[in-house]
């Protein structure tokens, strides 16, 4: 059991998001960190909002935990009250250690996984969610890789061979993984289209840039257009754990 | 990530039948832990504190005050301004151990109420509601002189003095912008104070250099004693509202980051920097014009003055960095009024339903207008000196309690009691920090005194009458 990865589940509990249909399910295999949290307004100390709604809060957040658990998921549950949203999220997934934090979207039946490869970079974590979530199960994986224009055919085989050795070292058969690679194609656009015909997507999370700093993060934007969950694979936490 | 254990138990339940809320586990540099996994995510960071203690003092002590202290004190008006700073540098200190020991809403409120039980916490606490009233009408008043001379540059004449008109407009605005306003407003004040702090060093360093005769220009000889030594000493009381931000650091305790750390760094860093800045204006002031005549200037003194160095540029300058901080200064003391609300409700020393949250606009709109209607009707009064005065008194008391609550919790030395932060020099600096504090309301005049005195009774009367089985104060 200790072996889980844990996903982080950010639910804005009072304000109406609820653990969409079939999402109990696609995270069966793992250990699920239920994040409530309540976004209030600076005049408003989080103690204030608390005395208030800390009751109906943690009424929902039962009943999900519950939803949870009956799955088969191991539960660990948080209900934050706070100014700062983001900052929240990113200390709860420091705290527990979350491999990935799921944008929740309705999912079906999980037969498909479109997991996009980005790089070398942070592939051992992308594999290890990948396993940890769809291991157990039978759904068919589909990596997915957007060229850039300089990277060769060969470049391409090493990574996407590389990321199918791993995933068989953690158990996954090779013949339930496809490969697939796009090129000349702006990769925000090429993963939302590529989506559309997948029940849910694996990527990872990029570094915060400019572009990101404009538009959001590339995760977010794609679980904007594309209707199912999206599971973001965090980096590896800073190694400088100064303030620890 | 070092947990502190809070172990207080409040007990007992008021007129209502309404118990005081449960306290926190324990507090962490992030958050404040309830039981059952519920947290209270802490998310000021050391500048967002420092501009709540710089962005509520500025304002009154430059925008405002000059004109008025000058007058009284003349020259010597600097040392007043030098030992409010002193005096509020000496309470800061045992504000930031008490902080660092109870990092949670309602500053000094709650350290009190903590540390010497229920009525003293009530004195202070409904006088510091009252107080922040008392000082948020003191600086829409300002902002209404800082708008009258907005139009009187501009050469519309008007037939009546609009300063209160444009102080209840003000305060009825900034009521309703708390209540239904969602934006970032904290970025924003951030952004003020750091406009404020530009503008005036700028402003400042050319006085200064002027003052000294660089320009060639030679000030008006003035003695520095002109007026005397005890109007020195009722000045300081008059100006000290000028330092009662730093305490409304402490009303958000509950919600800075790395408490420990950030809290006194605030507290001191904001008096140490505000002090400076006064002590400059005034004498800067007092230089360019000489203290009879900035007296006859009145509230918007600095306007002259900067007209004097830098002509209408500069006048114009300090019109608009007037408004600003007058409205800061107002907006923030309305918000900590509004924070003080809660912390009496949540230990059921007032209503519930006081900091009742509202469903729409997810804020304390109880609270909100608790505060912001009586501040209309002390605008409508229009006395500049009497609302900074009780507004100083009110605020006095709390702070001379705050380091008689240090000295009893330090002798006491409760197991739950355990700041990061120890004010160096005890016993003797928070001890000398109570005197002071009592000491200046000696020098206050006899009404604003009066008023005082039947706030702090009216508050003992409503805790003996609302809350008196209530027990507030930590196992010593």
């Amino acid at each position: 059991m200790t072996d889980r990865i844990s996903v982080l589940i950010p639910l804005r509990v009072l304000e109406g998001e609820s653990v969409p249909e079939g999402i109990p399910d696609l995270l069966s295999n793992t250990h699920v960190v239920l994040l409530g949290y309540h976004v209030i307004p600076e005049q408003t100390a989080p103690g204030q909002a608390q005395m208030q709604f800390e009751e109906r809060a943690t009424a929902r957040l039962d009943d999900y935990e519950a939803i949870f658990e009956e799955a088969g998921a191991t539960v660990e549950r948080r209900l934050v009250f706070t100014h700062d949203g983001q900052k929240t999220i990113d200390r709860t997934i420091h705290e527990h250690d979350c491999m990935a934090v799921l944008v929740p979207n309705a999912i079906g039946a999980v037969d498909d996984v479109l997991v996009a490869v980005r790089g070398t970079v942070g592939i051992d974590r992308l594999a290890r969610v990948v396993a940890g979530v769809f291991g157990p199960r039978d759904t068919s994986i589909t990596l997915y890789h957007v060229a850039e224009t300089a990277e060769t055919d060969e470049d391409i085989g090493t990574l996407l061979d590389g990321m199918v050795d791993r995933l068989g070292e953690l158990g996954i058969d090779d013949a339930r993984i496809e490969t697939r690679v796009e090129r000349e194609q702006d990769p925000l656009d090429a993963i939302v289209d590529a989506a559309e015909t997948y029940d849910t997507v694996v990527m990872g999370e990029t570094d915060p840039s400019l572009a990101t700093f404009v538009f959001g993060m590339p995760a977010d934007q794609v679980a904007d257009q594309f209707l199912g969950p999206v599971l973001v694979v965090q980096r590896e936490p800073a190694t400088d754990d100064e303030d620890e | 990530m070092v947990e502190q254990p809070v172990d207080v138990e409040p007990t007992g339940q008021n007129v209502a039948g309404e118990t005081p809320a449960a306290e926190p586990e324990s507090v962490t540099d992030d958050t404040t832990v309830h039981d059952d996994d519920v947290e209270l995510e802490r998310t000021i960071g050391l500048i967002g504190g420092l501009a709540i203690g710089i962005g509520t003092m500025i304002g009154a002590g430059i925008f405002v005050f000059p004109g008025l202290a000058a007058n009284n004190a003349g020259l010597a008006a600097t040392l007043s301004f030098a030992i409010g700073g002193l005096i509020a540098l000496l309470v800061a200190l045992p504000s930031s151990e008490l902080a660092t020991a109870m990092p949670r809403s309602g500053g000094g409120y709650y350290f009190i109420s903590r540390g010497m039980g229920t009525a003293y916490g009530a004195i202070v606490g409904l006088g510091l509601w009252l107080g922040l009233m008392f000082a948020s009408a003191f600086y829409l008043v300002g902002l209404g002189h800082y708008a009258s001379a907005v139009f009187a540059e501009l050469g519309i004449g008007l037939p009546f003095s609009p300063v209160i008109g444009i102080g209840l407009l003000f305060g009825a605005a900034l009521t309703a912008l708390s209540i239904g306003g969602t934006e970032n407003t904290a970025k924003l004040q951030n952004i003020v104070v750091g406009i404020l702090l530009v503008v005036l060093t700028g402003f400042l360093s050319y006085g200064l250099l002027d003052a000294f005769g660089v320009f060639g220009r030679t000030s008006v000889p003035e003695q520095f004693f002109s007026r005397g030594y005890f109007p020195v000493l009722t000045t300081a009381a008059l100006v000290f509202t000028s330092y009662l931000g730093f305490a409304q650091v402490a009303t958000v305790a509950g919600e800075i980051k790395q408490p420990g750390r950030n809290l006194p760094l605030a507290m001191v860093g904001s008096v140490l920097v505000v002090t400076v800045f006064y002590v400059v204006t005034i004498f800067v002031a007092t230089s360019a014009f000489g203290a009879d005549q900035l007296g006859r200037f009145g509230e918007t003194a600095m306007v002259e003055v900067a007209r004097e160095f830098l002509g209408l540029p500069g006048a114009v300058a300090i019109l608009g960095a007037g408004l600003l901080a007058t409205f800061s200064s107002a907006n923030a003391s309305i918000l900590s009024a509004s924070r003080a609300v809660y912390a009496l409700s949540r230990d059921a020393l007032l209503p519930r339903k006081a900091s009742e949250v509202n469903l729409r606009y997810g804020t304390p709109h109880v609270a909100l207008l608790a505060a912001g209607g009586p501040i209309l009707a002390l605008v409508a009064t229009g006395r500049v000196e009497l609302l900074a005065e009780v507004a100083s008194f009110l605020h006095l008391i709390m702070y001379g309690l705050m380091c008689v609550a240090l000295l009893v919790l330090r002798r006491r030395d409760p197991e739950w009691y355990s700041p990061s932060y120890r004010v160096p020099g005890y016993p003797v600096l928070p001890g000398v920090g109570a005197l002071a504090s009592f000491g200046l309301i000696a020098f206050m005049q006899p009404t604003s005194i009066a008023i005082g005195i039947v706030v702090m009774f009216v508050s003992y009367l409503w805790y003996r009458y609302y809350a008196g089985d209530v027990t507030l104060k930590g196992d010593i």
